[in-house]
């Protein structure tokens, strides 16, 4: 497979996924803030720059004030063309790198992310601040989670997906890395916890797997440590491990190349950390730790699979 | 309930669906009474499933003219052209016989050059060509197959005689658009499939692998087979996408490839792989930028090296062109004869030589009834239409034609047959063209594979879709 549409592929993966975080993370935040914090407060000012900063890098957010700075970092988060990591411009990436691979992906595949291109493209942004942004949300996050879908079940299991694979987990585990980082510290209660959760998709599972005397830092421990839930980032950590040892064929538990080593270490910690630990480290601090373990991950990929200059 | 054939009026051209009296052909009865059958509104509710279908499959061209470099889907017109089985045999013999000997006439060019020592096509001509690679000459080509993928034009005059128009021997496009209308239309009309049965399409692409397997170095029977795009950019883009993944070969861009020693190589998430048979859609300038364009990044260093030294060909042949130099086509004919002693089966436009005097000034002064040609462009750009020209754009081709007249060719505007179109909110005539495809592998093949285009505009006589043409289904009966 030609390198150039393995990394046109994963950042598809990865574009779509952030996308469908994103929209889900936004639609939190408004729904948690508007009936708990005062339009235009510090407290708002300051949930609205920490979800800003979940998708790109702090330098070059503009500051948000006044009674409308919910609408607006909403807009700035979903439609702003200058935000590279806004929802509509990461639907864009993805499209154009699926263009790229067209004569790769199947005939569905590519029918699915077009509509999804349409579909944004034609919205208006007034008339979604009018009508209140969740059923706009919606539709993105419908339309990605059926996207994954659609390649899962049309695309051959073979090299193609787990590229696929690799983008989407990498993302995914460094998305639910970044929502825990925007952990408030002087809020321990429970809804706090709850908004963490359902910014990763999470209450439910979480409602369900604990028992009614848990305490709420347990969910720390659920989005980072278990085992089967798909949103947790030893979960994603190691599908990201799986895909890897099935392109080098190399046996779980050993590596042949840079990202394979980083990923395996890093599952490793994952696989025994335990919670205390993490509540001793503080999780703001962890999660950085976490955050720069992904992004060396991200980077390995990159030079094994997609070298500037290829080896021999 | 409107009838739709009510508006459709007599006009004074060849008329494909209906004969002189008005009444429709007997290949088209069958259509006329679907399209009496059908109500408006509901017909007109197909239009809009068929190009919803279309956006969404991205079936899309990209026009270069507009600055924002929108995608667009090239319009599509549900009313089939249908092709009968007779008319098709002579076309297929047509254009067979005319390959045939424009590949003979490349074999000659760049090799013995017999053609133009006896005198039949001019020297100066060929070596004026801009399409003439001298990089060609004296490269033997596995059996000598130049042209493995082309599109004739024809065109219909007054009584209904096919002629040929141009051969596109670069890079001809459409197909997909043949594949794709045909799976829509089928989706909109299955009760007229039943009906007429037309020759299918779809094994178009498998067709078009074996071809270019054949091409492939001497002696390799499974060649590693790709296809070059110029990327995502390209207004034919969808068409190499959808080729690519019908054939189950890579799609590779210019930096996807490598030469190391006179080999091509791409490269993959394992290393490099060998490739032996590359079905360019890039165009001879920018194939390699150390032989041909230097700016180009479409290309790959070193390319041309590997295909002299015969380690990877290249379909089609670079300098094919020079055979379909809009100056060379007058000559095709005189090939025909040369090479395998036949007469034309079908023939060429009368055409007029700028570089010769005579003709020139008679071009000169009758500008405003030609149709003049730019022989170094091509997809409706770069033409002078006479009778809709301005006083101001035929003083402009004067200058230029006298400025440089090997670069002009000029012909009679032949009156393009009509066929039932949808226009607006009725069905009228407009003008139509065809274009088949032809493979070259071990020998030359037709298959029923044909694009009409249709000029959307009325009166308009250009159906490129650079220029407002649309395209319609072609029906090849048996």
């Amino acid at each position: 497979m030609l390198s150039r549409v393995a990394e046109s592929l994963y950042w598809m993966s990865r574009n779509i996924e952030r996308a469908e975080a994103l929209a889900r993370i936004i639609d939190v935040a408004f729904n948690r803030t508007v009936d708990r914090i005062a339009a235009g407060s510090e407290r708002a000012r300051r949930v609205w720059s920490s979800v800003l900063e979940l998708a790109g890098g702090p330098e070059d957010i503009p500051k948000f004030e006044g009674p409308s700075l919910a609408n607006d970092a909403f807009a700035y988060g979903t439609f702003s063309t200058e935000n590279r990591s806004s929802v509509i411009s990461c639907i864009r990436i993805a499209r154009s790198n699926a263009l790229g691979v067209r004569a790769e992906l199947t005939t569905e595949v590519w029918e699915a992310i077009n509509s999804m291109y349409l579909f944004v493209e034609a919205q208006s942004p007034r008339a979604i601040a009018r009508e209140g942004p969740s059923s706009f949300l919606r539709k993105v996050r419908d339309a990605t989670q059926s996207f994954g879908g659609i390649v899962d079940a049309t695309i051959t299991h073979d090299d193609e997906w787990s590229f696929l694979q690799i983008g989407r987990y990498l993302e995914r585990a460094s998305m639910t890395t970044r929502v825990l980082k925007t952990h408030d510290a002087e809020d321990d209660s429970a809804p706090e916890w709850q908004r963490l959760l359902e910014m990763c998709c999470a209450s439910e599972p979480f409602v369900r797997a604990q028992r009614l005397s848990s305490d709420p830092s347990e969910a720390l421990a659920f989005l980072f440590l278990h085992r089967s839930f798909p949103r947790s980032v030893r979960f994603c950590t190691s599908e990201v491990d799986h895909a890897l040892h099935r392109l080098s064929g190399t046996a779980m538990g050993a590596y042949s190349d840079e990202a394979e080593r980083v990923t395996g270490r890093l599952q490793a910690m994952l696989d025994f950390v335990q919670l205390q630990e993490i509540l001793d480290e503080g999780p703001t601090k962890f999660s950085d730790r976490i955050g720069a373990r992904l992004d060396a991950v991200g980077m390995a990929v990159q030079t094994s699979y997609f070298p500037r200059v290829p080896v021999a | 309930m409107q009838p739709l054939l009510e508006r459709y009026a007599r006009v004074d051209f060849y008329d494909e669906f209906a004969d002189e009296v008005g009444v429709p052909r007997s290949h088209y009865a069958g259509l006329a009474r679907t399209l009496r059958s059908i109500d408006w509104s509901d017909f007109q509710h197909r239009v809009a499933t068929v190009n919803a279908v279309l956006l969404q499959r991205g079936v899309t061209f990209t026009v270069y003219a507009d600055a924002r470099g929108t995608e667009r889907i090239l319009p599509f017109d549900l009313i089939p052209r249908i092709v009968p089985g007779d008319e098709w045999s002579l076309i297929k013999r047509g254009i067979a016989q005319r390959v045939y000997a424009l590949n003979a006439f490349l074999t000659d060019v760049y090799g013995k050059q017999r053609i133009l020592r006896d005198g039949v096509v001019p020297w100066e001509l060929i070596f004026s060509s801009r399409f003439f690679s001298r990089e060609m000459i004296g490269l033997k080509l596995p059996h000598d197959v130049y042209i493995h993928v082309s599109g004739v034009d024809l065109i219909r005059g007054r009584d209904g005689t096919y002629y040929v128009l141009e051969d596109n021997l670069r890079t001809p496009s459409g197909i997909s658009y043949v594949l794709e209308n045909r799976d829509v239309l089928k989706r909109s009309f299955p009760r007229l499939f039943e009906h007429y049965q037309p020759r299918p399409v779809d094994d178009y692409p498998r067709r078009l692998r074996a071809a270019l397997t054949n091409a492939a170095p001497f002696g390799n029977v499974e060649p590693t087979i790709v296809l070059l795009t110029p990327g995502i950019y390209n207004s034919a883009y969808f068409e190499h996408t959808m080729l690519a993944r019908r054939m189950g070969i890579e799609l590779v861009e210019g930096h996807d490839l490598i030469v190391r020693d006179n080999v091509v190589y791409m490269k993959t998430t394992k290393g490099t792989q060998r490739v032996d048979v590359i079905y360019r859609r890039v165009d001879d300038d920018y194939l390699d930028p150390l032989y041909f364009r230097s700016d180009s990044s479409l290309g790959v260093a070193g390319l041309m090296d590997a295909y002299r030294a015969g380690n990877v060909v290249l379909a089609n042949a670079v300098g094919s062109g020079v055979a379909d130099d809009k100056a060379v086509y007058p000559f095709v004919p005189a090939m025909i004869k040369y090479y395998l002693g036949e007469d034309a089966i079908l023939p060429n436009v009368p055409t007029y030589d700028c570089t010769d005097q005579a003709q020139r000034n008679h071009v000169i002064a009758h500008l405003a009834e030609l149709v003049v040609k730019n022989t170094n462009q091509s997809g409706g750009y770069g033409m002078l239409m006479g009778p809709s020209s301005t006083r101001l754009d035929r003083e402009k081709f004067r200058l230029a034609i006298e400025a440089t007249p090997r670069e002009f060719i000029a012909q009679p505007i032949i009156p393009l047959s009509c066929h039932p179109t949808i226009v607006g909110d009725g069905i009228e005539p407009r003008h139509i063209d065809l274009r088949p495809y032809v493979l070259y592998g071990a020998e030359v093949d037709v298959p029923a594979c044909a694009l009409t285009r249709v000029a959307l505009q009325d009166g308009s006589l250009v159906v490129n879709s650079s220029q407002g043409g649309g395209s319609k289904d072609t029906w090849i009966l048996d």
